[in-house]
């Protein structure tokens, strides 16, 4: 160990109870960073998953034009070629063709304007999580043809229950009136009110039949293997696809600006609070350091005098600050990670309110952890930095001491 | 063979707009081999000019030369390899450096120096051996006696081989008979080692045993002449 090292280490146990102090304030900084950040990411995260796994997913491919208008008139026709692109494109874990249509059901003398949505039921399972949602009767299946499945809200206002009979109403791709009977099959319990209020399956081919649409869908929705891959798929995509068709490529972030705009408001304000947490402890290891090198003035003057380059001392105080700091980290990571590992590996269900709370934004009433790898590796840089900067000031005014101090005040 | 050389050296402290002049027009030359103490009433200069000496202080006036070198023309780093291997120092309080413990204090110097690990625990052994202090090698500052600080101090000051200690009151805060067993000590190593010491002192027992005694008064060198 050098001189610097072994001198700096027993400075920084010279006095062991304030040194204590400002590492436990390091350790309590370093958790809250890690934790806080660690359950934003998770939360964000389900929230993400929730919304990729309920409607859109990761990417979304449509027809040139659809995204910004959303009717019949664009489409994707799901040929051979298209198919092979998307099985062959890398970093996608499954891909569903959908028909997005819009129309009234009615049930009796009630009706409900509803989004008519036609899935491969097979496909589907592949990409979202809307089979598993189906909280009464089954999904919708190609061996049931003209079965329907409704959101929990849309079937409690048209008083639907399994096995009544609806009747469709819309406008064909034909401009023909389309209109048809469909049974319903099944109630599922969507996150999100508004989509539980309007969201009606059918599968695409009875989607396809009755919008008379042929072979064409609407959109192909992909997953990923997670929502940070994304962009990189459907920069994949856009670059594999056949030229001869128009079509348009969106991730999820695209496509749902708003829960973007939500996370990076939520982020901004967890990281106002852990930036000021930081500066606490900024001052804390400054006054540390500070109240250290005051109270040694004669010693390092000693130092100098006794042959020690001021660049000496300059590190010496510094290594000090980086060791209080390192050592708080090495506690504050020590304890957090295997905290947010166990909160990670177990959710925490909410009730009552806070989970009120949680569906109003579309998302489960669970809190989940993600630690991410930048989390402490951040943390580890943040602290350090923060240590580094707090040390400048002392270790620029032991450095510049004069060594005639030391003997001056004797 | 002069080791150090002040030249009309002076040296005014200027506090709220009020000139002192500590020091004034003062020659000194120092050989190799001296035991030379400064003396006179407090207030005369004495610190002050051994500070300049020692590379610590810069003078208004006049110049040192250490080893031929002059010390205004030095930057802060070169300062400090100069005291590091041409200087050693000893002060009032002893000032160890009290997280270390005396073997470490010794060794401080040396490591500094960049003298190999085998060789400074020789050294330290053997100075610590010399001192009288080879049982306390282990222990810290604190666990010491004032004497023995100062013996440590004194170890800590030669171990480096320099060519001149310097020793700011190094007994003041010793009763007489330890102050005397470290002023034989620092004669033996003059005598037998060749190291030149340079006294600042009140001590009448220090005055005693040198053997150039230079009398500061009002910051001038009012005497100068050989000691016992």
């Amino acid at each position: 160990m050098g001189l610097e090292l072994r001198l700096a280490w027993r400075n920084v146990w010279r006095n062991a109870r304030r040194t204590w102090l400002t590492v436990a304030a390091t350790v309590f900084a370093v958790v809250l960073v890690v934790f806080f950040v660690a359950m934003a990411a998770g939360i964000h995260e389900k929230m993400i998953e929730d919304s990729v796994r309920v409607a859109s997913g990761h990417v979304t491919l449509a027809g040139e034009g659809y995204f910004a208008n959303r009717t019949l008139e664009q489409f994707v026709t799901l040929d051979a070629g298209l198919q092979h692109t998307l099985d062959a494109a890398p970093g996608v874990r499954g891909w569903a063709p959908r028909l997005v249509g819009f129309g009234l059901v009615s049930k009796e003398t009630d009706a409900q304007g509803v989004a008519v949505l036609g899935v491969d039921p097979a496909r589907e399972a592949s990409v979202t999580t809307l089979a598993r949602r189906v909280e009464r009767g089954v999904f919708v299946s190609e061996d049931a043809p003209k079965g329907i499945v409704l959101g929990e809200r849309l079937a409690r206002n048209l008083g639907a229950e399994l096995g009544d009979e609806l009747l469709l109403y819309s406008e064909a791709y034909s401009l023909e009136t389309a209109y048809d009977l469909f049974t319903v099959v099944g109630v599922m319990k969507l996150p999100e009110p508004s989509l539980d209020r309007s969201l009606a399956l059918v599968t695409l081919a009875d989607a396809q039949a009755f919008f008379v649409y042929g072979e064409r869908v609407s959109e192909v929705a992909l997953l990923a293997d997670d929502a940070d891959a994304a962009d990189q798929v459907a920069a994949g995509l856009r670059g594999a696809l056949p030229g001869a068709e128009a079509v348009e490529v969106q991730t999820w972030a695209e496509l749902m600006p708003e829960l973007v705009q939500f996370i990076i408001l939520d982020d901004a304000g967890m990281y106002v609070l852990l930036v000021i947490l930081v500066i606490v402890v900024a001052f804390g290891i400054l006054n540390t350091i500070l109240m250290s090198v005051l109270e040694r003035t004669r010693e390092l003057g000693v130092l100098l005098a006794l042959g020690l380059r001021p660049g000496a001392v300059f590190r010496l105080v510094y290594l000090e600050s980086l060791l209080l700091a390192g050592l708080g980290l090495a506690i504050g990571l020590a304890t957090s990670i295997p905290l947010v590992l166990w909160f990670q590996a177990h959710p925490v269900e909410l009730s009552n309110e806070l989970a009120g709370a949680m569906e109003l934004i579309g998302a489960e009433p669970v809190i989940t952890w993600k630690l991410k790898p930048w989390n402490p590796l951040g943390s580890v840089l943040t602290i350090l930095g923060v240590a580094a900067l707090a040390a400048l000031y002392p270790a620029v005014k032991a450095s510049r001491g004069r060594p005639v101090d030391a003997l001056r005040s004797l | 063979m002069a080791i150090l050389e002040a030249h009309a050296v002076s040296k005014v402290y200027e506090t709220r707009g009020v000139a002192t002049r500590a020091l004034d027009r003062v020659d000194l030359t120092l050989e190799e081999g001296e035991f030379t103490v400064l003396h006179g009433p407090s207030g005369c200069g004495k610190t002050t000019l051994l500070n300049l000496l020692g590379a610590l202080d810069d003078p208004s006036e006049g110049r040192v030369t250490l080893d031929g070198r002059d010390l205004a023309e030095c930057s802060a780093a070169e300062r400090s390899e100069l005291r590091l291997h041409k200087l050693g120092f000893v002060f009032q309080a002893y000032n160890l450096i009290p997280v270390f413990t005396a073997r470490e204090n010794v060794e401080f110097v040396m490591e500094l120096q960049g003298v190999p690990s085998a060789e400074r625990k020789a050294r330290t052994d053997a100075i610590l051996a010399e001192v009288g202090l080879a049982e306390l090698a282990e222990k810290r500052p604190l666990e010491m006696s004032g004497g023995q600080q100062q013996r440590v101090a004194v170890a800590r000051a030669i171990v480096g081989r320099p060519e001149l200690v310097l020793a700011d009151e190094p007994t003041a805060n010793l009763d007489s008979a330890t102050a005397g067993q470290l002023l034989d000590l620092m004669e033996e190593l003059n005598r037998e080692h060749g190291v030149t010491f340079l006294f600042s002192t009140h001590d009448p027992l220090v005055i005693g045993k040198a053997r150039r005694r230079v009398r500061l008064r009002d910051g001038r060198v009012e005497s100068d002449g050989p000691g016992a």
